[in-house]
């Protein structure tokens, strides 16, 4: 967008970092304290290395912990230079999904939103956080979600894209109850396809190289969405909001047209719906920017954008400090200053109740 | 047109380099295998600071699962998205018309200048 010392940016996705799997002991129980020690956290590695790798490199902090570990400087880097009123705080930790042993998955979960609400939230009056869940045991993630929802600065919910099972499926349904009945929006994640217990990346398999999977997680969005819609999510839970981080938007027009086709004849198999599909997508869904697509002819995204409705349902995201981060002086050009606004701020405000 | 001397080429021996502020342009002044060559910090893409990113070799084509790993020391990767330029042109590696600015350098005795304006 054109920024001015006036442009007012929420950042719906900030990956703060541990400086390392220490930090999470202090917060853990035993057996798992012990366990951790020794072992390290345990999410599973889903095993595509980058050429580029993850992180950008000129994100180390002075003191050389890990890119993004240290709230003093990212406030400097990231917070102060793009005018950020409010970071959400995002953390890497989405993907106990992925874990093998649900008990771990949500120890490990527990205790970094300890961590998140005991060294982060209190560091800077932009931060605010989202509290994760382990979905392999969804009475457990409904009794974590009741434990933290209510705490002032924990403002929604992250789980992983990375799933054993569609979202939209009946056992994790109590989670969404918990979700709407605190009011906390649900984002997901991309990071551990392939991971873990999770499904292969791709609907024919796995991928070969990090390349094509990043390229193709946003194929399991399109699943995940329309299993939210067919499932009946948004009829039953009305009023939880989902956001798609990371996932792409280009792809958005294909699926609302699609499903919404399939509907006009296949209704009676989801008599539940009241609407069409991509309504519910737009009432209930929301689309992080980045990373934004870039087509040759700008004008193309433009295009898509006035398709879907963009300046009502995209969010701005950084993803700082990960390399396809985006820099909001630079992406999303060619707007109207009321869609800027929307998107770069006032969508998010909303929806996060700042 | 004018020169401005910037650095000492004791402060950049080979393999290395160093970014230098010079009428408000960023500059990066790198040596390789002996050669100066100086790009602007400013990656064409979003903006980053181009020279901030490491300096490295690259798989150069090849045929189809042949890795042909080569030109050590010649290539900038810039630290956001990974966009690979020759230092020596500027040029990224996928596009010829995807660059970053590229600088004359006048080399007198010990001290490396940079040349500016038309």
């Amino acid at each position: 967008m054109n920024m001015s010392a006036n442009s007012k940016v929420i950042d719906v996705d900030v990956h703060n970092q541990l400086k390392s799997s220490d930090d999470l002991l202090p917060f853990l129980p035993e057996p798992w304290k012990s366990q951790v020690a020794r072992l390290g956290i345990g999410i599973p590695d889903r095993g595509y290395p980058s050429p580029v790798s993850v992180i950008r490199k000129d994100c180390t902090p002075p003191s050389g912990s890990p890119a993004a570990s240290d709230p003093e400087f990212l406030v400097k880097d990231l917070i102060e230079p793009f005018n950020i009123e409010y970071a959400i705080l995002t953390g890497n930790m989405m993907d106990v999904s992925t874990m093998h042993d649900p008990d771990h998955a949500a120890a490990i979960a527990s205790a970094y939103n300890d961590f998140l609400i005991s060294e982060w939230l209190p560091k800077h009056p932009s931060f605010r956080g989202c509290m994760v869940v382990a979905t392999q045991d969804p009475l457990l993630a409904v009794r974590e979600i009741d434990r933290m929802a209510e705490h002032p600065e924990i403002v929604g919910i992250v789980i992983g894209s990375a799933q054993r099972t569609l979202l939209g499926q009946r056992h994790l349904h109590p989670i969404y109850e918990a979700a709407e009945r605190h009011q906390l929006p649900i984002s997901i994640h991309p990071g551990g396809e392939g991971a873990g217990i999770s499904s292969a990346p791709t609907a024919s398999g796995y991928p070969t190289r990090y390349i094509e999977y990043h390229t193709n997680l946003s194929q399991n969005y399109m699943a995940h969405v329309t299993s939210l819609v067919c499932e009946g999510v948004f009829e039953k839970f009305p009023n939880l909001k989902f956001v798609c981080l990371e996932g792409g938007i280009a792809w958005l027009p294909h699926l609302l047209w699609r499903l919404d086709k399939n509907y006009k004849g296949l209704r009676s198999s989801v008599p539940w719906l009241k609407r069409l599909p991509s309504e519910y997508i737009r009432s209930n869904c929301l689309f992080s920017t980045q990373p934004i697509e870039e087509p040759e002819n700008p004008k193309h995204l433009l295009a898509i954008f006035d398709m879907i409705d963009a300046e009502n349902i995209l969010l701005f995201s950084s993803d700082y400090p990960h390399w396809d981060n985006d820099n909001p002086s630079k992406i999303l050009r060619g707007l109207s200053a009321e869609a800027t606004n929307k998107i770069f701020y006032q969508n998010a405000k909303s929806l996060y109740n700042l | 047109m004018a020169v401005h001397y910037v650095a000492g080429i004791d402060e950049i021996p080979e393999g290395t380099h160093k970014i230098v502020d010079v009428k408000g342009l960023s500059i990066g002044i790198y040596n390789v295998r002996g050669e100066y060559h100086a790009l602007n910090n400013y990656c064409p893409h979003q903006g980053a600071k181009l020279c901030k990113g490491p300096v490295c070799g690259t798989n150069m084509e090849s045929k189809v699962y042949q890795y042909i790993y080569g030109r050590e020391q010649e290539i900038v990767r810039c630290p956001w998205h990974g966009w690979e330029f020759d230092i020596k042109t500027g040029k990224s590696l996928f596009s010829d018309k995807v660059r970053t600015k590229k600088f004359q350098l006048v080399i007198e005795g010990e001290k490396i200048g940079v040349v500016i304006g038309a």
